[in-house]
């Protein structure tokens, strides 16, 4: 079936939702689980949910996925709305999902490096946003921001999504013979 | 259970507005107080915002972890800000001011000499800082609390989002307990296989790609999922139409009261920046005594 | 209009990227309030028969397509789905899966929303197809926390609101208990009796003989093998391939060589004998919350092969998460070979108790069935040559040894199925405990691999849940009856079945086949399937 960008029907409205219900539930649950030597703030599986369904289902699903899941965990975690934060979670999966139309088997050496790329753009765009939005907000300077959030942020989901990525798109290769469509 | 909302109803005075009305005045309160470093407007702002958040009637039991986070957040943004990097704090604090340590001083340990470019002005900024994000976070903290998490679809139709967007966060919303669930026997159909997360040993990258027998069933058999419900929807002739939404929600009079507040906060804010130049970062008088 | 609500001909259907047709020169027609039903076994093309049906394809699904499909006379072709799904109603198979809405008001109203009908309406129209089911009590639940049964009855009435002439039923008793189908039936019968025609595609044959379908259709391999009256039915279908009744079983089986089947499992008594034991075990999830097991008391020793039959939500999941120490008791105790599973780590009892989780595609997430069935040993520190030893075994027992270097997630259902169970198998515990291990799969799957199971050597128990009454007859030596979280019966499957009324009472329905061996016991002085039966001498 042709693949379009920026499509948005029943498939990706699903799509949409699911990605943002595990993202949620991911977040939330590898909070529960307390990793001992690593310390938490680099374990953060989760982050690998809005990149991979941005490069399976493209950037509006992927959007979604990151934005709404973010959303979503924060409501259940009890930690307010932080609309920026949000957004820059969102862009984490867009970015990705520009280069959803562009795969082929999901797990093809080219698929995911171009995958991995897109990824790393998509994190450093994102968080990106997020921190410099937060000199607006908080009128913290740019120093600051680049050591309080935005590095803490960015390393983290670089190296847990660098790593889980590839995992689900082999994954996902697999199932995709499966299905009828 | 792993996930439950927050929300339940409270009988506040805030839960008798429409959901619509109270995201339409966190947001204008949220662009308002930006624009301010007024210590006298941003406390201002500082008790609407907690007016408004004790209205609710939730508990400090309940919100307790989420006052932590942000109080944590806080303190690390301020004291990087204020004393570590040597910024402009936003460049709203003009540079120069009354230095806290003009001598600078020295570490006893390591013999060093140090220069603090610390002033006065900083300091006072830093408090500004703390009207300002706590303000912010009573408002948004709150929601989580406040909002059923039902309504999200409906309401943001309601602001309006359209249909497709609108109805993806209300299934997303119906899947959050079903894919905990999913997650959780996922978790325990591992464990029945030896599986301890807890006791993962090896370097950082080793621990994350222990992840993988939890995090791939879960993904794929929620993409297979998918596909039924993409089905099940298809069937029932989902986006063939303009969509009814069942949950209507209706302005009442309070509704129409508070969105003219929040109209009346954020056009006032753009007046007295723009117009009267007034509510820019200011110091006041006895502060700047205090340095002498 | 005298049309008949669903006319086919010549249908054939082959997916894009595959090189077969789907299912090839269907011909029939359906009339309103018949209730027809459609059998055949996994990839008979049943399923591909509805979505052409219900207009998913070619709308969703592509593929060439020939032949014709009229609703009341009218062609489908060019009509969208949302003018198709008016007249069609779908019920899929997995009801948890297909409710869209948190609460069952907005569920109910899906169809009614999407079609933009005004608001004042679509609520007295929910009520309605509520009430008609008998579940407008259910109206402001939410639907997370309803059970199977009532989730069903929630889907159907969301079809129902459309209000739809034609119904589709894919397999629709699949995730229920014997109690909950035959209610679920008995609805299905009277929305017929309304007028509506009815298409229940189910490889539970017997179960729904109970409310005599108007038509059978037989399909094998895409083809129509059988289009006709149910007599007709028993003497084409392949007894071995669909479930028919006991009798017609027994008498056709006369004709073919009696099955082989040898369980494996040895009793022995001594020391070691006791494997398991429950202590007065009681448990509650939360304080405020009932009590899910109230006080049991059993041991499992070598040679059991245990059944434990209950209807849904009764604690037999609950209770076997106990034996493997997943949950520990709020009161009471449970003992692997001696030992208190409070104080040991549950990929210790590993070791003892092997656990198969009921869907496959929950556990397995390896790159290869290689990887997959290492993961369990190697969790368990077995040194590495013990390791490949066992998960060779493991993948000759169940049979798979060719697709070893697959991902396990690109196998069928059935196979995956097989390797959930090779995956615990490779970790040798000793007891191999089983939940609804033939859910998903058709009749003629779920017997081959329960046989093989069951013949393999290796294990010194097998514990197996089900709500399928036929397995315990076949293969248990010893029947836990399980009713809200107390067990009412345990002991030899004549002792505990024999009891109808006791069944009933515990939502638990005797079948044919049970009748059957129970008129053949004082003969057999124990259960048999119908195929062995047919050659004892009477």
């Amino acid at each position: 079936m042709q693949k379009k960008s920026w499509k948005f029907g029943t498939r990706e409205v699903v799509y949409s939702a699911i990605g943002a219900a595990l993202y949620a539930v991911l977040s939330l649950a590898t909070n529960w689980i307390q990793l001992p030597s690593a310390g938490n703030v680099s374990f953060r599986p989760a982050i690998v949910i809005p990149l991979f369904f941005g490069v399976v289902f493209g950037p509006i699903v992927g959007f979604i996925a990151g934005f709404l899941g973010n959303i979503i965990s924060d409501l259940i975690a009890g930690y307010g709305l932080w609309f920026w934060w949000d957004l820059g979670n969102g862009i984490i999966g867009l970015v990705p999902g520009l280069i959803a139309v562009w795969m082929t088997t999901y797990k093809a050496t080219k698929d995911i490096v171009w995958a991995e790329v897109f990824s790393v753009i998509g994190v450093l765009v994102g968080m990106g946003v997020a921190s410099v939005s937060e000199m607006w907000v908080s009128g913290a300077d740019i120093n600051t921001v680049i050591f309080a959030n935005f590095i803490p942020a960015i390393v983290p989901d670089l190296i847990n999504g660098l790593i889980l990525l590839p995992i689900l798109l082999i994954a996902y290769a697999a199932i995709v013979k499966r299905s009828g469509r | 259970m792993l996930v439950t909302w927050r929300y339940r109803l409270r009988n506040g005075l805030m839960e008798k507005f429409d959901p619509r009305a109270r995201w339409i005045f966190s947001l204008a309160f949220l662009f308002a107080v930006t624009m301010f470093w007024d210590a006298r407007f941003l406390l201002f702002f500082f008790i609407i915002a907690f007016a408004w958040y004790f209205s609710s009637r939730a508990k400090w039991k309940e919100t307790r972890r989420g006052w932590y986070l942000i109080g944590f957040i806080l303190f690390m943004m301020i004291v990087i800000n204020t004393i570590i990097t040597g910024g402009g704090a936003g460049g709203v604090v003009p540079p120069g001011g009354h230095l806290v340590w003009p001598q600078g001083g020295t570490f006893p340990l390591f013999d060093w000499h140090f220069h603090f470019g610390l002033t006065w002005e900083r300091l006072w900024f830093a408090i500004c800082q703390v009207l300002r994000i706590g303000g912010i976070s009573a408002i948004f903290l709150i929601i989580p609390y406040t909002m059923d998490p039902r309504v999200y679809g409906v309401t943001f139709r309601g602001l309006g989002l359209p249909d497709r967007f609108a109805y993806s966060m209300e299934l997303a919303f119906r899947y959050v307990p079903t894919l905990a669930r999913d997650f959780g026997t996922t978790l325990d159909a591992q464990r029945a296989r030896g599986y301890e997360i807890e006791r993962v040993k090896g370097g950082i990258v080793k621990q994350i790609i222990r992840i993988a027998p939890l995090i791939v069933p879960v993904t794929m058999n929620s993409i297979l999922t998918g596909e039924d419900v993409t089905n099940a929807m298809d069937l029932r002739c989902f986006g063939t139409r303009p969509r009814t939404w069942l949950n209507k929600l209706t302005f009442h009079w309070q509704d129409y009261a508070l969105i003219g507040f929040s109209i009346f906060m954020l056009v006032g804010a753009v007046i007295a920046i723009y117009g009267f130049h007034i509510g820019n970062f200011w110091v006041p008088y006895f502060w700047l005594k205090l340095a002498e | 209009m005298n049309e008949s609500p669903l006319t086919i001909e010549n249908l054939t259907f082959q997916y894009h990227r595959r090189f077969e047709p789907a299912i090839e020169n269907i011909t029939f027609s359906l009339q309103a309030g018949q209730v027809m039903l459609i059998a055949g076994s996994s990839g008979c093309g049943k399923t591909t028969l509805m979505r052409c049906i219900n207009g998913l394809i070619p709308h969703t699904y592509q593929g060439a397509m020939s032949g014709s499909i009229c609703l009341f006379g009218k062609s489908v072709t060019g009509m969208g789905l949302a003018d198709i799904s008016q007249t069609v109603g779908t019920l899929l198979q997995d009801p948890e899966r297909q409710i869209l809405g948190s609460y069952v008001l907005n569920e109910v109203a899906f169809g009614l929303e999407s079609l933009g009908i005004p608001r004042d309406e679509i609520t007295p129209r929910v009520e309605k197809a509520l009430d008609r089911l008998g579940i407008l009590h259910l109206r402001d639940r939410e639907t997370f926390g309803t059970s199977g049964g009532e989730k069903q009855k929630i889907a159907l009435a969301g079809v129902l609101a459309m209000e739809p002439k034609i119904l589709l039923l894919d397999e629709p008793l699949a995730s229920l208990d014997p109690a909950s189908a035959q209610e679920a039936l008995q609805a299905f019968r009277q929305l017929a009796d309304e007028g509506i025609a009815v298409m229940i595609v189910e490889h539970r044959v017997e179960d729904v003989l109970s409310i005599h379908p108007d038509v059978f259709m037989y399909l094998d391999e895409g083809k129509m093998v059988y289009l006709g009256d149910t007599d007709g039915l028993m003497d084409v279908v392949d007894y071995r391939r669909i479930k028919l009744p006991a009798r017609v079983v027994l008498e056709r089986a006369r004709q073919d060589p009696a099955p082989v089947f040898v369980p494996a499992a040895k009793s022995h008594s001594g020391e070691d004998a006791e494997l398991l034991r429950f202590e007065g075990v009681h448990f509650q999830y939360n304080e405020n919350d009932p009590e899910v097991l109230k006080g049991l008391n059993f041991s499992v020793n070598a040679g059991d092969v245990i059944a434990i039959l209950g209807h849904n939500g009764s604690g037999k999941t609950t209770m076997v998460k106990h034996a493997l120490g997943l949950l520990k008791p709020t009161k009471g105790r449970v003992l692997l070979e001696g030992h208190e599973t409070r104080k040991m780590t549950v990929a210790q009892a590993a070791h003892t108790v092997g656990y198969v989780f009921q869907s496959p595609s929950q556990m397995l997430f390896a790159a290869t069935v290689h990887e997959e069935l290492s993961f369990g040993p190697k969790n368990l520190g077995f040194p590495v040559d013990t390791i490949d030893k066992n998960v060779n075994w493991a993948i000759d027992t169940v049979n798979l040894k060719s697709e070893m270097d697959m991902p396990p997630l690109a196998l069928s259902f059935g196979q995956q199925k097989r390797i959930s169970i090779a995956a615990i198998l490779a970790m040798r515990s000793r007891i191999l405990m089983m939940d609804e291990p033939t859910a998903g799969q058709d009749y003629w799957n779920y017997q081959a691999f329960m046989d093989a199971i069951l013949q393999m050597p290796g294990f010194d128990a097998v514990i197996f849940i089900t709500h399928d009454v036929d397995l315990a007859v076949i293969y248990a030596n010893r029947i836990l009856l399980v009713y809200s979280g107390e067990i009412v019966a345990d002991g030899k499957p004549q002792e505990v079945l024999k009891d109808e009324k006791l069944l009933r009472s515990c939502r638990v329905l005797p079948t044919s086949l049970l009748k059957l061996n129970m008129e053949y016991l004082p003969r057999t002085g124990r259960f048999f399937r119908a195929e062995t039966l047919a050659h004892i001498q009477s």
